[in-house]
């Protein structure tokens, strides 16, 4: 091991230690996770108010998903060229084709032109993409929707933390007591208060304010260019209605070749996370109306623009060069492999990147920062147990592309030391315990 | 044509009796089988970490070693071995690769072994857990009925499955060679595993690996309930031994 392979040990020690003490934010995260991995686990072999479990939901629909995602990876720039011929010719959406993420950045800031807010969804596409870092260094203010991530903006909270569900892990008392410490205001300690709080005052906001909003898509049909968002809080319907401008960033993995492709990914995402989704938008251009002489004009009630920001980056190189990491291509982003890790639940938000929490967001620090990052992410702390591989809707073994990564520490010198000696000992004297 | 008794390097290092009592399994159904001084470590350690260039120096190694010993098939007690031997070997040597690797419980389950064991316990009605270790599970042919097989046999035995078992079983966190560098992550899942059980007090596990972590488990939580490995389990019904003594 080099003095960068000691150093990230250390800092991996640090953060093991930091999760042994009682009160630490790490603590205070694993506590809940640990608990909330398995309820969510064991939630897929129950039947709530469907007929079948939401395994077997994913189950029916396996084989189709993954024949779909691998005929896309397969003509990934034939779909490429018909989504966005059809998004430009069909439905008045303003498309971009980034080849970078720096490039995507630099599109987005002159959309934004002298906004200097932006009200965001969920979007982990856009955070991948680097783009809210980029905005955050140029000072412009972001404004967050999801509840969840309103609620980690309003406790200042830096630690990764899970994507699908970012603030479940504040307890109900410490985001009172927050709320008055910020706002001033006094609600009493239950969700539906803190909730109604939000409706009363956050929802006017978003009606009247929005001039830019962002999201990422779910999915992108090829087929007729249409985006389709899922969520259950109603942000994103506002955001993408109640907007001047509604950015869409995303990578060019998201599209699928139809519109029914396009919501079956957002439906395997709502039922294998169990977490409904109230709406499916489907938008197939900006607000328009025809109404008078039928001559159309663009933003009635709605967005008056809508640009798709497409984001290459690694993307067609990962398929054109056959990385180890392709596969990742296939991904839906549901977030399932999260809740079975071994890993995850013995380390909680320290097996995670600034990208977010588990294996995934460890391997797209790696693509964007390389293995120092992935190292200092927790990347040792996998199993290769292939729990997410059984899980995984498009059965993508990130156990097996965790492996390459480690291969890779291991020749720039950073892998742990007991494990370099267990192999030098079993290629040398052929036995690792001699 | 030898045919090898392959104990893996974790049992031989660590736990004697066990391999003692999976040699005496073993040869009571067939007694061909031997046990051969030196056999090199399939190297599964070493996988997670180890280039392409070096695997395959490793398993060349290994492969002239069966080869020198005319070794034609294999019966293993390590869910390691048979996991990298089955998936690493074919795939790194090819047809270069023949000899037949089985795990102890597909050998148990073979018929007409199965029938000469005739295993049964003769205590009060004994509840038995079984843990689908990764190893075996993941394998290029998973072991997953076999052990349901075998103990759905065994006559005044109730077999127990896990809450999470199977493909979705919970992983022990000894994997990968993460218990050599974070133990933490056995802390958690090992104890997962034990709480994890619905019937019965006993856990069997084919894994040395996760024997390993279960053990310690057990031992720092002060938990009540037996972690026994399959090998000692059945080779004690042999005898007429009470298992969970």
């Amino acid at each position: 091991m080099n003095d960068k392979g000691k150093e990230l040990y250390d800092v991996i020690k640090g953060k093991i230690n930091s999760m042994k003490e009682e009160d630490s934010l790490e603590r205070q995260y694993w506590n809940f996770w640990k608990l909330g991995c398995f309820l969510k686990t064991k939630a897929h072999d129950l039947k709530n108010v469907y007929e079948d479990t939401s395994r077997e939901f994913v189950d029916k629909y396996k084989e189709q998903l993954i024949k779909m995602r691998e005929q896309v990876l397969e003509n990934l720039d034939y779909y490429v060229e018909k989504c966005i011929n059809v998004m430009r010719k069909a439905n008045n959406f303003k498309v971009h084709y980034a080849k970078t993420n720096k490039e995507a950045h630099h599109i987005f800031m002159e959309e934004l032109g002298d906004n200097k807010v932006v009200y965001k969804s969920k979007s982990n596409e856009a955070k991948d993409i680097g783009i809210i870092d980029f905005l955050k260094k140029n000072d412009i203010i972001i404004k967050e929707t999801d509840l969840g991530d309103v609620l980690v903006q309003l406790f200042d909270y830096k630690l990764p933390s899970f994507q699908v569900g970012p603030g479940a892990h504040f307890s109900i008392d410490d985001i009172v007591a927050k709320i008055k410490e910020m706002h001033g205001v006094e609600l009493e300690p239950k969700p539906s208060a803190i909730v109604d709080y939000y409706r009363k005052t956050y929802r006017k906001e978003l009606l009247n304010n929005v001039k830019v909003s962002l999201t990422s898509a779910n999915a992108i049909s090829a087929e007729d260019g249409t985006i389709v968002l899922g969520e259950n809080e109603g942000n994103i319907s506002l955001l993408t209605r109640a907007t001047e401008k509604h950015i869409v960033v995303c990578g060019i993995q998201k599209i699928v070749p139809t519109v029914l492709d396009a919501v079956l990914v957002a439906k395997i995402q709502s039922r294998i996370n169990n977490v409904p989704f109230n709406y499916i938008n489907l938008i197939s251009g900006p607000s328009s109306t025809s109404d008078i002489r039928g001559i159309n004009v663009l933003g009635m009630y709605g967005a008056k623009e809508v640009v798709i920001i497409l984001v290459d980056e690694w993307r067609t190189k990962a398929i054109k060069e056959n990385l180890f990491y392709k596969d990742y291509l296939k991904c839906i982003s549901c977030r399932t492999c999260n809740f079975v890790c071994t890993a995850a639940r013995a380390f909680g938000n320290i097996f995670a990147s600034k990208y977010g929490w588990g294996a995934t967001a460890i391997l797209t620090d790696y693509i964007h920062n390389g293995i120092e990052a992935a190292v200092q992410d927790g990347l040792f702390f996998c199993t290769n147990c292939e729990n997410c591989y059984h899980w995984c809707p498009v059965s993508i073994n990130i156990g097996e592309i965790m492996k390459s990564i480690k291969k890779e520490a291991k020749k720039a010198g950073l892998c742990p030391p007991p494990l370099k000696e267990y192999q030098q000992k079993i290629l040398k004297d052929k036995n690792p315990f001699k | 044509m030898t045919k090898l008794i392959y104990l893996g390097c974790l049992s031989l290092k660590n736990y004697e009796p066990t391999c003692k009592n999976a040699i005496k399994i073993i040869k009571f159904l067939d007694n061909e089988y031997k046990v051969l001084d030196d056999a090199p470590c399939c190297g599964s350690l070493a996988f997670n970490i180890s280039s392409d260039e070096e695997l395959k120096t490793h398993i060349q190694y290994v492969n002239n070693w069966f080869r020198a010993n005319d070794i034609t098939e294999l019966v293993t007690i390590c869910a390691g071995c048979y996991s990298y031997l089955t998936k690493y070997y074919k795939e790194l040597l090819g047809t270069d690769f023949n000899v037949e690797i089985k795990h102890l419980l597909q050998f148990i389950t073979e018929p007409r072994n199965l029938e000469k064991l005739d295993l049964q316990y003769s205590g009060k009605k004994l509840s038995i857990n079984y843990h689908d270790a990764c190893h075996l599970r993941n394998a290029s042919k998973p072991i997953i009925e076999e052990p349901r097989i075998i103990l759905k046999s065994i006559k005044n035995v109730n077999f127990n499955e896990m809450g999470y078992n199977k493909t979705n079983s919970i992983c022990c966190g000894a994997g990968g060679g993460v218990y050599s560098i974070f133990k933490g992550n056995s802390d958690f899942n090992a104890k997962a595993i034990f709480d994890n059980m619905k019937k019965g007090k006993i856990l069997l596990t084919a894994c040395p690996f996760c024997y390993t972590a279960l053990k310690r488990i057990k031992e720092e939580n002060n938990i009540k309930k037996s972690i026994i490995k399959f090998e000692d389990f059945i080779a004690n019904l042999m005898e007429g031994v009470d298992p969970i003594n």
